[in-house]
C-alpha cells in the first residue's frame, strides 16, 4: 500500500483556481521532488497535503486515512513540515525548538515529559548537531537552522516529511550537508519525503544516490509531467517548463557511475 | 547524566526563589508605613489570625496591619503578577517583544469603563464591574475585528487591538471634557493614574477570581505558547489546533488583565518590561519565562507600591512611578546582560 496518495486534488481561492486534478503516490523510502516556475502554487499544495488549506475537491489519503478528517494532531503525527525559511522571533535553546516538534503528542495543558526530552535529543543526533543543543537557535547559521528544523521534524516521529525549498538561501556547502542528511535518513530510517525545489539537479542527486526518487514538473495549475528524474528532466521539458534554454550533461566521478546534470544556458529570445 | 541533575537543582533552586520571593515582599510590605508598628506585633497579628486565634494587641495595630496593609500587599502582588504574566503570554504568542498585557485594548477599554461608571454613577462598586466588563468588551471588539477566514493572524490581531485602544482612548477624553471639573474629572484622571489605595479584603475576593483563573490557565498552557510563537503554520503543522490554543491565551490573559486594572487602574509599563527583565534572568523559555514573570511583576508592583507610600506624605500615583523606578533598573540589566541574546 502506498504512504501517501492524492486522488484528483484541487484548491482554489473564491475565484481563482490554484491547482486542478492532481493526483500521485508515494511508497515508503521514497522521495517526490516537485519542480515548478514561482508562484505555480507548490507551497498551496503542500499547504493542502498539510491540511492547513482545505482542498475544494478530491482527497488525500495517508496510510488509508482521509486528511480532511483527521485532527491537527493526528496529521502532525503522520507528517511533518520543514519551512523554506523559518522566521525566528525568541532565542530559544536549540533544544527547546527541537522538543517542540513533541506537540502532537502532548495535551493542551502540559508540558513535554523527560521521554519526549530523549527522542528530541536522538533527533539532534541524527542531523549531527547534539554539540549545540545549548546554544540559542537564533545565532547558527542558515544550514545549521535548517538541520535543525529538520531535526524538529524528526521528532515529530512521522513515516512523511515534507520540505519546501530546504536549501534556499544555503551556500553550497551547507547545500551538500542537507542534501546528504536527507539521504542517510531515508537510508537509515525508510522515511518518506515530498519536496518542492527550484533545482532540477537535487532530483537527479538522488537518484544518482539510488534512492527511489520521482519527479512532478508543475505547471498550467497541474502536474504536466510525473516520472523518474533521467526520463523527465529533460532539454524539452525544461523548456516547456521555464522556457529557457538548457543542456543534460554526464560526468564521471571517481567513486563509480556517470552523475547527471542539467545546466540552464539561457533564457530564450 | 551530572549535567542533567545539576540543571534539575538549578530548576528547583529558581522556582523555590521565584515563589519565595513575593511572600518576602508581601511581609516586608507589612512595616511599612507611617504609623509604626514593631515586628513581634506583625508576627503575632499574622500568627493568631491565620490559627483564628485571639489578639492580645492594640485595635490599632491590628486594624493597620490586617485590614489595610495585608490586603494591600495581597492585591497589589496579584495586579502586578498579573500584568507581567499577560504580557509574557501576549509577547509569546504574537511573536513580538514589543507587546504588552494591554495591547488587545483592555487597559483602555477599562478606563473608559471606570470614566463611564464614575460619570454615571460616582461609587467605586460600579467602577470596578464597569471597568471590567468594558475590559472584556475591547477585547472582544479586537478578536472580532482581527479574524479574517476563520483564522486570527497576529498581525490582524494587533491592527484590532491598535483600533479598539484608540477608539476608547477617544472615549475616554470624552468623558473628560463632558465631567464636572471639580469632582469627576480628579476622580477619572486619579484612576488612570492607578493606585492601591482603596484595597481592602473584598476586593481581593472579587476582583481576585478572575485573576486567579487567568494565572492558572496561563500557567497551565505556558509551553504551547513557545509552539505559538513559531507562527500559525509552523504550529499547526506541529499539531496544534492554534485557533483554540490562541482563544484560550487571550481569554486567560484578558482575565488576568482586567481583574488586575479594575481595581487597580492603569498601570503601565509592567506588562511590557517585566516579562523582558525576566527573559535576561531565566531565558526565552516560556516554560520558566512565565512563572518568572508572574513573580517578578508581584515583586516589582510591592517594592514600587512601598516606594510611593514611602517618598512623600500623600502617595505618588501608582502609574507613575512605575516607569519612573522600572526604566533605570531595566536599562541597567539591559547592559548587565548585554540584553540576553536578542
Amino acid at each position: 500500500m502506498s504512504l501517501i496518495e492524492l486522488k484528483g486534488a484541487s484548491f482554489g481561492y473564491s475565484r481563482q483556481d490554484i491547482f486542478e486534478d492532481i493526483s500521485f503516490k508515494i511508497g515508503k523510502g521514497e522521495i517526490f521532488c516537485i519542480i515548478g516556475p514561482n508562484g505555480c502554487g507548490k507551497t498551496t499544495l503542500l499547504d493542502t497535503i498539510l491540511g492547513i488549506l482545505k482542498l475544494r475537491r478530491g482527497e488525500v489519503l495517508i496510510n488509508g486515512g482521509s486528511i480532511q478528517k483527521m485532527r491537527p494532531h493526528e496529521i502532525a503525527r503522520q507528517i511533518a513540515y520543514i519551512p523554506q525559511a523559518h522566521n525566528k522571533t525568541f532565542p530559544y535553546t536549540v533544544l527547546d525548538v527541537v522538543l517542540m516538534g513533541r506537540a502532537a503528542y502532548t495535551g493542551i495543558f502540559s508540558a513535554p515529559s523527560a521521554e519526549d526530552a530523549v527522542i528530541a535529543e536522538e533527533a539532534l543526533a541524527l542531523v549531527g548537531l547534539t554539540r549545540l543543543k545549548g546554544r540559542p537557535y537564533t545565532q547558527l547559521s542558515g544550514g545549521e537552522g535548517q538541520l535543525v528544523m529538520i531535526a524538529r521534524a524528526l521528532a515529530q516521529k512521522t513515516p512523511l516529511l515534507i520540505m519546501d525549498e530546504p536549501t534556499a538561501h544555503l551556500d553550497f556547502k551547507h547545500e551538500l550537508t542537507v542534501l546528504e542528511t536527507i539521504i542517510q535518513l531515508i537510508n537509515d530510517t525508510n522515511l518518506s519525503i515530498i519536496m518542492a525545489t527550484h533545482f532540477p539537479n537535487h532530483a537527479f542527486y538522488f537518484e544518482n544516490n539510488n534512492i527511489k526518487t520521482s519527479v512532478a514538473l508543475m505547471d498550467k495549475k497541474t502536474f504536466s509531467r510525473v516520472g523518474r528524474p533521467a526520463d523527465i528532466i529533460s532539454e524539452e521539458n525544461l523548456m516547456m517548463l521555464y522556457n529557457i534554454n538548457a543542456k543534460v550533461v554526464s560526468c564521471n566521478i571517481v567513486s563509480g557511475a556517470a552523475l547527471k546534470l542539467i545546466i540552464p544556458i539561457s533564457t530564450r529570445s | 547524566m551530572k549535567k542533567g541533575t545539576v540543571c534539575a537543582v538549578r530548576k528547583k533552586a529558581i522556582y523555590a526563589i521565584l515563589l519565595l520571593g513575593p511572600l518576602l515582599f508581601i511581609f516586608l510590605s507589612l512595616f511599612i508605613g507611617r504609623y509604626h508598628v514593631p515586628l513581634p506585633a506583625i508576627v503575632e497579628i499574622l500568627w493568631c489570625k491565620l490559627t483564628l486565634g485571639y489578639c492580645n494587641l492594640p485595635d490599632t495595630y491590628v486594624s493597620v496591619v490586617w485590614d489595610i496593609r495585608l490586603p494591600r500587599a495581597v492585591l497589589g502582588a496579584l495586579v502586578g503578577g498579573c500584568l507581567a504574566i499577560s504580557g509574557a503570554s501576549f509577547q509569546g504568542l504574537f511573536r513580538n517583544p514589543l507587546v504588552s498585557s494591554g495591547i488587545l485594548g483592555v487597559s483602555s477599554g477599562a478606563g473608559f469603563g471606570a470614566a463611564l461608571a464614575i460619570l454615571l454613577f460616582n461609587t467605586t462598586s460600579y467602577i470596578y464591574v464597569f471597568a471590567f466588563c468594558f475590559g472584556g468588551l475591547a477585547v472582544l471588539m479586537s478578536y472580532m475585528i482581527g479574524r479574517v477566514y476563520n483564522s486570527t493572524p497576529a498581525i490582524m490581531l494587533v491592527l484590532g487591538g491598535v483600533i479598539v485602544s484608540s477608539v476608547f482612548a477617544a472615549l475616554i477624553s470624552f468623558a473628560k471634557y463632558v465631567a464636572d471639573p471639580y469632582n469627576q474629572l480628579p476622580a477619572i484622571v486619579f484612576w488612570l493614574m492607578g493606585s492601591l489605595a482603596s484595597a481592602r479584603f473584598k476586593d481581593i475576593a472579587a476582583a481576585g477570581i478572575p485573576m486567579a483563573v487567568g494565572i492558572a490557565g496561563l500557567l497551565a498552557i505556558r509551553w504551547r505558547i513557545n509552539v505559538l510563537s513559531m507562527g500559525d503554520k509552523e504550529a499547526r503543522s506541529l499539531g496544534i489546533n492554534t485557533a483554540l490554543s490562541k482563544g484560550v491565551v487571550i481569554f486567560c490573559a484578558t482575565l488576568a488583565t482586567a481583574g488586575a486594572v479594575c481595581v487597580s487602574g492603569i498601570i503601565g509599563w509592567v506588562g511590557l518590561v517585566i516579562p523582558h527583565i525576566g527573559r535576561m534572568l531565566v531565558g526565552n523559555d516560556n516554560r520558566v519565562l512565565i512563572p518568572a514573570s508572574l513573580s517578578l511583576g508581584a515583586c516589582f508592583m510591592l517594592l514600587v507600591d512601598n516606594m510611593g507610600r514611602i517618598i512623600t506624605g500623600s502617595e505618588i500615583p501608582l502609574g507613575i512611578l512605575t516607569a519612573i523606578v522600572g526604566g533605570p533598573f531595566f536599562v541597567y540589566l539591559l547592559k548587565k546582560t548585554k540584553g540576553g541574546g536578542w
